[in-house]
């Protein structure tokens, strides 16, 4: 049998043909099977929440971070005891850490205060509350020997007078604590010692810088003689450490005029060093006065 | 798919399932059984899995396709009882749909010589010459590409015509 005749009676095999009757009960048996069964679902998803499988890993991570912050959140409110009390001084170390090192002795004060008033809120544990008050009593110690510490005076006298301030209602809080009358009375000695001692030592650093200009102005004209009696050996160096020293004792001048004492001592160090350079035998003495 | 497209996409091919299937098992009833039953997969499947059959097409001569299979396999073993196909979805309408398929001598010799060839040969020669699908249809059906579908309608044919010369 030739191809094309075969194709051709094969196209005849499409006369097989299902019941038409049949074909149409089978149908509405199908679609009426799935009506009460509730088959059919809403064609539209819902897709209210199928977000979530598109932001699963941002969302786990978003959930860590607010779980994390509410726990140190809540761990701030806690009193020791609690098993999230260790978190809130764990916070309160990595703070101090963190701190600059000529801050750290407000925010060792700031700590202190926060674990006395923690304190005074504790009735019925004594042990615990002897053993915070020997702690807070070490930090209130190391306080001023911090502030001596400071390099720089004025920076000094400022964060003194900010340990001042905060330390003003220290008694009344130590007062407030369940400690025995013993404990207590070391701890508001401790707490007086280092009041007193922050006191003082703003007073000398007050003072300090008070009698700076006096002093300064004396060795400025030391200075200034000195160089006005010596122009021949002068004129042997370079120009421009010539202009420097002219240029330095003319700031000198006028931070003393202005009442820079620190950075008018720094100036004279700075020429001091010019001078060395050029071997002169000659230091001007540009620490401040001892009293 | 809704009842709508469902019933679009039923209408359309109602005809070349059952067709299909008849031509592989050789009995009315059987044939319209495995067709109901093909269907209902088709729009339990549809409605039921989350993802959507992208190929309905594809989709149902795949079913029909492991229906005859099944079929085979269980001719030996018992029949298909009809509680069974009640469990399936298919119930048994009171008035019987039975119906006689009234072939010429030509065309009653051409299916018996579909029917001898291999499955796979028959399937292709169905398909392609007498329900019009493309190759690239085939292709999809059979998840195979459209060089080894050319090549197979090539040797379905071949043996088809073997077989009705061997017969003469």
């Amino acid at each position: 049998m030739p191809e094309k005749e075969l194709i051709e009676q094969l196209k005849q095999l499409q006369e097989v043909k299902p019941n038409k009757n049949w074909a149409n009960w089978l149908l509405s048996n199908i679609l009426t099977k799935s009506h009460q069964e509730g088959m059919i679902k809403p064609r539209v998803k819902l897709v209210s929440f199928s977000f979530i499988h598109q932001y699963q890993k941002a969302l786990v991570s978003a959930a860590f971070v607010v779980l994390f912050v509410s726990t140190f959140a809540f761990a701030q409110t806690t009193l020791p005891g609690n098993p999230l009390y260790p978190v809130k001084t764990l916070t309160q170390t990595a703070r101090l850490f963190l701190t600059p090192k000529d801050y750290k002795s407000v925010v060792r004060l700031q700590i202190a205060k926060t674990r006395l008033e923690d304190m005074a809120k504790m009735t019925d544990q004594e042990q615990a509350i002897a053993l915070m008050s020997q702690n807070i009593q070490k930090d209130l110690q190391t306080i001023p020997q911090e502030l001596k510490n400071i390099q720089k005076k004025q920076v000094s006298l400022k964060i003194a007078k900010q340990v001042q301030n905060e330390a003003k209602d220290l008694n009344n809080i130590i007062s407030k604590t369940q400690l025995q009358f013993q404990d207590k009375e070391a701890l508001e000695k401790t707490a007086q010692d280092t009041q007193s001692q922050v006191l003082s030592l703003i007073i000398e650093t007050t003072e300090e810088m008070n009698q700076c200009p006096s002093y300064l102005q004396d060795k400025l004209a030391n200075l200034q003689k000195y160089f006005t009696d010596n122009v021949q050996t002068l004129i042997q160096w370079p120009i421009d450490d010539i202009t420097k020293v002219r240029t330095l004792l003319a700031d000198i001048s006028n931070d003393i005029k202005a009442g820079n004492c620190l950075e008018s001592l720094e100036k004279m160090e700075s020429i001091n060093q010019i001078l060395q350079i050029h071997s002169l035998d000659i230091k001007v003495e540009t620490s401040t006065p001892e009293n | 798919m809704t009842e709508q497209e469902f019933t679009h996409f039923y209408n359309n091919n109602i005809d070349k399932v059952f067709r299909f299937i008849y031509f592989r098992v050789d009995k009315i009833e059987i044939a319209q059984d495995l067709t109901a039953q093909a269907f209902l997969k088709c729009w339990q499947t549809d409605n039921n899995s989350k993802s959507v059959i992208k190929n309905p097409q594809a989709f149902i001569y795949r079913v029909a396709r492991n229906q005859i299979i099944d079929f085979y396999r269980q001719k030996n073993k018992t029949p298909i009882s009809l509680e069974e196909l009640k469990e399936k979805g298919i119930e048994i309408p009171q008035k019987s749909f039975v119906f006689k398929i009234e072939l010429s001598f030509e065309m009653e010799s051409l299916k018996k010589a579909l029917q001898r060839i291999k499955p796979a040969y028959s399937e292709a020669i169905i398909w392609h010459y007498v329900d019009d699908l493309s190759t690239k249809e085939i292709a999809q059906i059979l998840n195979k590409n459209e060089n080894n579908i050319r090549v197979l309608l090539h040797r379905s044919l071949e043996a088809l015509k073997k077989e009705i010369n061997r017969e003469v």
